[in-house]
């Protein structure tokens, strides 16, 4: 087991707990409207940012999330000036993202990958600042106060958002809002496995959550208790097993997934019934 | 006396995206307060475009169309808050994880407002309108696990728990059962008279309302051929045939 210093070991606690919250409730709406490409859309969107940061001998991270979290913010009226969907734009984005990101390291052959930039791609748990923190403790507390205020609008539309329409919802800005916040989330997420890995994140504790729960309310609850479940039992298997923090978590994530579908009760009906 | 008119469709054509051909072509047509309207017509005939023209869903590339004397383009949400709609075979898969009762109180959420909370009169309204279906003991269960009968009347209970001034069905019989068939049309006609709603109902059930309302329109490629009484517009469509 590798020694960890006490304060590095409560910032990585604290990193899993706040990052299992964000992206476990992210992830409802995420899985709900079909924004698969956002994950890994918006990490590409971090490692091009960062690689802008580099070129330009900004802060790499300061970039990565300003990029990341303007392409989250574009996402929306682009897809729907487009009339295309959503994911179709984040899948068009994702390698346009990573075409800049090689343009902007040939731009400075001298530093390449730095550790900065593939930090962003690989994730460092272990270089998570107080600042870190406190960004995502704030990030924590407005996305859960902004789910509460419009619940009930993110409730229809992930319903459909056609009949949210039709009952007089104008359910553009909140779809923008939820296409950001979730491009917002996984940069700032990023740290603790990686831009490879935050689609993981996102996806594998809601779609979790869903093979046993019949009722939105209980699985905006449950998701987030499954994606800090996930984190912290992934860091504390890192530790004992020597691996890399990101690597355990998801291999975590995906084994509580499998179980999940394993033992759903739906799937079970479900199989039951193809057999009558 | 003579009612004011409600829906006013002044040379309206509606094109879908990536379409030339109109679906919906120079329709005119006005309907006034509590009238009941029937629509009918064979498959493609630009139904469910009618609708979906008038609640603002579908914007008119031509024409202007009016409801309550705003013009939809420009107030479609305002008009859309008065506008109960059914949409046609609306069906939610078994993992979908919402309740009967969730998706009749959704029906609420425009008249509701922004950060405003559904209250307790809202409950209210949401339990009356599925009461009225007789599905108030279905209302906690998923609606996925719902048959479709069943789910077809929970989207009607949608559309009534609104308490909107327009209803707009389309093909609301089309998954109820032979029972629910007799019962429907008759209540819907029944809230319709009761609440002095304007109602247009899409149905290929040319039998199920004939008796109930007073207006048929027969659409045929997107135009409208036939707006005349059921008693005439049959002899009509017979004539055609």
């Amino acid at each position: 087991m590798i020694w960890l210093e006490l304060d590095i070991l409560r910032r990585a606690l604290l990193g899993c707990i706040l990052a299992g919250i964000l992206t476990g409730l992210m992830g409802v709406f995420v899985v709900r409207m079909r924004l698969s490409a956002i994950g890994y859309s918006m990490s590409h969107g971090a490692f091009a940012g960062a690689a802008l940061g580099v070129a330009t001998s900004l802060n790499p991270l300061v970039t990565a999330m300003l990029f990341a979290s303007t392409i989250a913010f574009l996402i929306g009226p682009i897809s729907d000036k487009a009339r295309l969907h959503a994911d179709t734009i984040t899948s068009i984005v994702f390698p346009l993202n990573m075409a800049l990101a090689f343009v902007f390291l040939t731009l400075t052959p001298t530093i390449g990958l730095t550790s900065q930039v593939a930090s962003v791609l690989w994730g460092s748990i272990i270089s998570l600042t107080n600042s870190d923190i406190v960004y995502l403790v704030t990030l924590c507390a407005t996305t859960i106060a902004i789910i509460h205020f419009v619940w009930k609008e993110l409730f229809a539309i992930t319903f459909s958002r056609k009949l949210a329409e039709a009952d007089g919802v104008n359910t553009k800005p909140f779809v923008y809002l939820i296409i950001f916040l979730a491009g917002v989330v996984i940069t700032f997420s990023i740290k603790l496995v990686g831009g490879l890995l935050i689609y993981a994140l996102l996806f594998n504790p809601a779609s979790s959550a869903l093979q046993f729960l019949d009722d939105m309310r209980k699985i905006i609850v449950a998701s987030p208790l499954i994606g800090v479940a996930t984190n912290l039992t992934g860091l504390g298997a890192s530790l004992f097993l020597d691996l890399p923090v990101g690597s355990c978590i998801v291999l975590v994530s995906t084994a509580v997934f499998a179980t999940a579908v394993f033992l759903s009760p739906k799937r079970r009906r479900k199989m039951d019934g193809d057999r009558r | 006396m003579k009612e004011r008119p409600v829906i006013r469709l002044k040379d309206i054509s509606t094109v879908y995206e990536g379409e030339r051909r109109p679906a919906i072509r120079d329709v005119n047509f006005t309907i006034e307060q509590n009238e009941l309207v029937y629509v009918v017509g064979p498959n493609a005939s630009g139904k469910t475009t009618l609708l979906e023209t008038i609640n603002g869903l579908l914007l008119a590339f031509k024409g202007t169309i009016t409801v309550f004397g705003l013009n939809v383009q420009t107030h479609g949400r305002k008009v859309r808050c008065e506008i109960g709609y059914v949409p046609q075979d609306f069906m939610v898969g078994p993992e979908e994880p919402y309740t009967a009762f969730d998706i009749v109180m959704m029906g609420r959420y425009g008249k509701i407002g922004i950060l405003h909370r559904p209250e307790e009169g809202d409950h209210e309204k949401a339990l009356e309108a599925m009461k009225l279906l007789e599905i108030e003991e279905i209302a906690h269960r998923p609606m996925g696990k719902l048959s479709g009968g069943q789910q077809q009347k929970v989207m009607i209970a949608r559309a009534l728990a609104k308490e909107p001034k327009i209803l707009l069905l389309d093909e609301p019989f089309s998954n109820l059962d032979p029972e629910s068939r007799k019962k429907i049309p008759s209540l819907i006609s029944r809230v319709h008279e009761e609440k002095e709603l304007t109602t247009i109902i899409v149905t290929h059930d040319v039998h199920s309302m004939l008796k109930l309302c007073r207006r048929m329109i027969v659409m045929r490629d997107g135009r409208v051929i036939v707006d005349e009484t059921p008693e005439k517009a049959l002899i009509e469509l017979e004539v055609m045939q």
